[in-house]
Parts: C-alpha cells; structure tokens; sequence
C-alpha cells in the first residue's frame, strides 16, 4: 500500500522521489490545493471516501496509511 | 500557451495539465501580462438568497468589462457561460437568479470574447456528480474535482473548435448506413416509416453538415449502376448524386477505395471521417488507415440521433463558419469540372487564359480575419512556415507595421474565395516571410508562382533592399521544399528540418504573366 500511496504522492506533487517520513511540514510542494488533488487521487484509487476531518489530518505519509487501514483498505 | 485564469471558486484542479495561472477569488485588480490568454471562469455562487446571488453576478459583469478593457485586443479571451447548479425554491416563481444568469450569458455572446458553454459539458453528468459539497466546503471548488480529467479533455476539444480544428470528409457505406436494406436483396427503406424514418433522419443530418462545409463521400461496396439508380430515382432519397463530391462504388477494397477519395479531393488521410456498419470493414481501415477516424457506428438505427450529435462534438464543430466553408463543397466541385475542361486543351497556357483567372490581393480586414486564422489552422500541404496563428495574432502582424496579404481567386467557374495568405514582417529595409500559403483547392494553375511574384514585386516597391524565408519541413509539405529555390531566393542555410533563404531585391524584375487578371485593393485605397 505504501508503494501505491508514494506513487499517488509522486503524481500530485510532481516529485522524482517521496521518502517515507513525507509530510505536509518537510514537503514544500505539499500546498493546499495539491493535498486537494493528492486526496481526490486517493479516494479514487483506493475506492474510498474520506471525511473532512480526516482529510485535515491527513498531513504524512505515516498517516495515511494508517487512515486507510483503519477503514479497512 | 499560458493561460490567466479570473475566476470565482477553485478552479485549479479543471486545468491540471494546462499552463495556468489564477487569479484570486473575484479579484481583477491583477492582470498577468505575460499571458498569452485569459479566460473567464466565474460560476454562479452559491448562496441560499437569490437576491444577493443575482446581485453578485450584476457584479460579475462589471468585474468582466473592467478585465475586458485592460486586455490587449492582441490576446485571446475566452468567456465560459455560466450554468444555475444548485439553487433552493423557496418560491418555485421566484426567477431573480435565473434570470441574472440569463442576462449575464446574453452579455459575454455580445462581446467579442470566444465563448465556451459550460453547460455542453454539464450535460453528461448528473446534479449528483456535479458538486461534491464536501469538497466546496473543504475548498471552495465549485464542481466535483473527481471530474478534472473529463474537464480537461472536453476544455481541449472546446479550444481546438475555437480554433476551428474539425475533419473536412466524411466518407460513406450505402446499405445499412444511409439507407435501410441491401442492394439487391431487401427492398430500400427510407421513408417516413420506422426504421426507414431514421435514415432518413441522418440523411437529412449529412445534408445539413455538406451545407456547413463538410465534405461527403461515398465508399461502398455495391454495384455502382445499382447505386446511382437508388441514389438518383428513390423518391424518399434526401442525399442526390451531387452532394457527393466523390464516390468509390466497387469491390475493390476499402482502404485503396479511401485513399483514393482523399487523393482526388487533395485532403489528407487525417482529415476523414468513415462510416460503415460493418464492423469488419471498419476495423480493416483503422488497421491500415490509423489517420482515418472511424467511430463506432450504432447497434440500432434509432440511437442514429445520439451517434450524430457525439459525431460532431468530436469532429465536425466550428465555433464560427465563414463563407468559404458554406460554399466548399461548390469549390471542390468545381475543381472537378475544371480539370475535366483541362483536357480539352494541350497547352497550359491557353488552358489557362481560358479560365479567365482574376486575381485579388486584400489585406487583413474585419471580414476576412476569420478565414485568413483558418487558413493559417488548415492548411498543410502548400504552406512553407505552417504556423498556427489565431485571430488576434495576425491582427499584431499588421499593427507591427507588416504587410498581411490575402489572395482571392475567380474564374469563370466562379468565385474561389480567399485561398492565399502571405504574412510578411518588416524591419526597415529587410522583409521576412512569416507565413506564405495557399489552400490546396486554388493549386495547380500557377496561382503560387504569381502570388509570390507579385508580392516581392510590391515589396520591391516598398523600397525593400533584401527579403528573407524559410522552409520548415513538417510531414505534409514536401511539395512546397524548393519553392523558394524556384524563384530565385538563395539557401543561406541548410538544417535537417529547415532552410534559411535570402533574396536581394535589388536588380531583379520579376515577370507578372498577363494570363492572369490582377488587382490589388491595398493600392486602390
């Protein structure tokens, strides 16, 4: 999964490579409207719908992840 | 190209992909000059009173005309529609915001903007699919960002309609595709009755798309004698024989028999639209023709009204026709009769005098900007630049101070419109050669030796010392590789792709053939 969601992150980002600890503080290319894109290419990947409040907290790699097994993908 | 996006809500998402930058929400205080387009993409807000939505959107149209009059005329500016996407009738008579957006659509149709209508790609979606309400709270984006990708590509069709980038032919099986039935075995329906009356339905859709310009062919497999007595003695038969500029009617195959078609008609493979109802004979040409666009063709000949309407979305719409569109299909005609009458004569010359051939130089006006763009959008094979110019970049070529000759062609077969363009730009005593081209169905009567000629003698006149041209060689004009050469312009500099001209004016006359009648509207002014 972790594979998938860099992948997305890539994409959205538009960068060559994401490192695991990528978050919304180290990442200067992670704005607000690419966390928009990067959480509409997540719902669509992996089928899900997110809810405001997760989609604010979702501000890491880590924690996406861990959002996304939690509802069970 | 780099767009300048005004608008209202979060638009970023709808032009991922696309050079664009944005302006802040409802702000047109800041204008990027570096743009090279602007587009207005202002939606109707959403507010739950509509006498506040209405009266924002009366703002829109000042905001609109404040942006409007800062533009240079030079740029392009696209204007989409606005659309009602959501709105709560607390009194289903109360129309204030309808009729705002009304008002405001009536507005951006008057201005001398490119339109885009939004609600051409609303159409295919649902209330439901529009909006996603958890994004417009999250932020601020008016339609469902999921849409983007559909968005971007519709947006991409709407600029190439803008530019007026549609396919010139259509080419067309007989049974079972224009009408109901096989040669020789079935009776032919097309009459009132189902399912003649859809045939007849697209007889009546081709009949109106050869009116706008669009050529039609046929490419069947039939007894050509059987054909024409259908085509020309069936009393329901909306199509006759000529409102087809070419045909192929045989048992030869039907890639050689297109081939053939876009010869005759001097178009491209890549400018051809092909029907058929066999999907055999459709995927043999998408094999062997992969220029030729071949649409799936409908399961039932009462879907014939949604397979029309997304045949032209994809290849058959103009954002504007200009007359010589209306009157193409007279021209390529025509073309025909005239080299029928060119076997009457052996040689060129009195060929030629024969045609009464008259000759008209106009530079750019009102009238004539559209077809001049056109034909800058179309025209590949006689063209030794082929750059893509809109409306308002010509129009700089000649507030720059250069010479922007269009070439009208007449003979006694009738007017061929506005078939040659030149763009020369000028700088002191050099002249460039920007753009020098002419439409295919005015070649082969030594129309580009004259056309040339004459617009270096008028440079000459000018008191122009030397002129410089190049020819950049793309797939389509070979034809054209040493028409520079053939005037007496001297290589200067040869590159795979290109080469680089120079021609001195000095001492050289250039002989103007008396076999055609010349008149220049510039001089007369």
């Amino acid at each position: 999964m972790r594979e998938r969601i860099k992948r997305i992150m890539k994409e959205a980002f538009e960068l060559s490579d994401v490192p695991d600890d990528i978050s919304q503080k180290n990442c200067g290319k992670w704005d607000s409207l690419r966390h928009l894109q990067l959480v509409v290419d997540l719902e669509t990947e992996f089928d899900v719908s997110f809810e405001p409040e997760d989609i604010g907290s979702m501000e890491s790699l880590v924690k996406i992840e861990e959002k996304l097994k939690l509802i069970g993908k | 190209m780099k767009y300048f996006v005004f608008r209202n809500y979060t638009v970023e998402p709808f032009f991922k992909g696309f050079e664009a930058n944005f302006s802040n929400y409802e702000d047109v205080s800041f204008i990027d000059k570096t743009a090279d387009a602007y587009i207005w993409f202002y939606f109707s807000p959403y507010k739950l009173d509509s006498d506040i939505a209405a009266k924002e959107i009366e703002h829109y149209c000042e905001l609109l005309d404040m942006v409007y009059s800062n533009i240079g005329a030079d740029k392009d500016f696209i204007v989409f529609t606005m659309n009602v996407l959501y709105k709560i009738n607390y009194v289903t008579s109360n129309k204030v915001l309808e009729n705002a957006v009304a008002k405001y659509n009536e507005k951006i149709y008057s201005m001398p903007a490119k339109v885009i209508d939004i609600s051409d790609f609303y159409r295919n979606f649902s209330a439901e699919q529009l909006i996603d309400w958890k994004y417009y709270f999250l932020s601020q984006t008016p339609v469902n960002p999921k849409l983007s990708s559909q968005f971007g590509k519709w947006f991409l069709r709407q600029i190439e309609i803008l530019e007026m980038k549609r396919k010139k032919c259509i080419a067309l099986d007989l049974d079972n595709t224009l009408w109901h039935g096989i040669l020789g075995e079935d009776d032919i329906k097309m009459g009132e009755d189902y399912p003649g009356a859809a045939y007849r339905f697209f007889q009546n859709y081709l009949l109106k798309l050869s009116r706008a310009g669009i050529i039609l062919a046929v490419c069947s497999k039939n007894n050509e004698a059987e054909a024409f007595d259908v085509i020309q003695n069936h009393p329901d038969m909306i199509l006759k024989k000529d409102t087809f500029s070419a045909y192929r009617i045989n048992w030869n195959n039907k890639v050689d028999n297109i081939r053939e078609i876009a010869e005759e008609l001097n178009i491209g493979l890549d400018s051809m639209v092909f029907i058929d109802d066999n999907p055999a004979e459709r995927e043999l040409v998408k094999q062997a023709l992969p220029e030729v666009c071949v649409p799936e063709f409908p399961a039932k000949p009462y879907l014939y009204p949604v397979f029309i309407k997304q045949l032209t979305d994809d290849y058959f719409s103009a954002y504007k026709l200009t007359q010589e569109d209306f009157d193409k299909n007279r021209h390529y005609k025509k073309n025909a009769e005239r080299n029928v009458y060119k076997k009457q004569f052996t040689d060129m010359d009195s060929y030629l005098r024969g045609l009464e051939i008259k000759l008209t130089i106009e530079k750019l006006n009102e009238f004539n900007k559209a077809r001049f763009a056109q034909m800058t959008q179309k025209t590949n094979q006689f063209n030794l630049t082929t750059k893509r110019y809109t409306e308002a970049q010509i129009r700089t070529f000649a507030d720059n101070g250069g010479l922007v000759l269009g070439l009208r062609v007449k003979d006694k077969f009738g007017d061929g419109g506005i078939g040659g363009l030149a763009i020369i730009t000028i700088d002191g005593q050099k002249a460039y050669m920007d753009t020098f081209l002419l439409s295919c169905r005015i070649l082969g009567r030594g129309i580009e030796c004259i056309f040339i000629k004459y617009v270096l003698t008028k440079l000459k006149k000018m008191g122009i010392a030397y002129v410089k041209a190049a020819y950049i060689k793309t797939q389509k004009n070979e034809q054209v590789e040493k028409f520079y050469d053939s005037v007496g312009f001297v290589a200067i500099e040869t590159f795979a792709d290109s080469v680089n001209y120079e021609l001195e004016l000095e001492n050289k006359e250039f002989s103007l053939s008396d076999i055609y009648e010349l008149e220049d509207l510039c001089e007369s002014e």
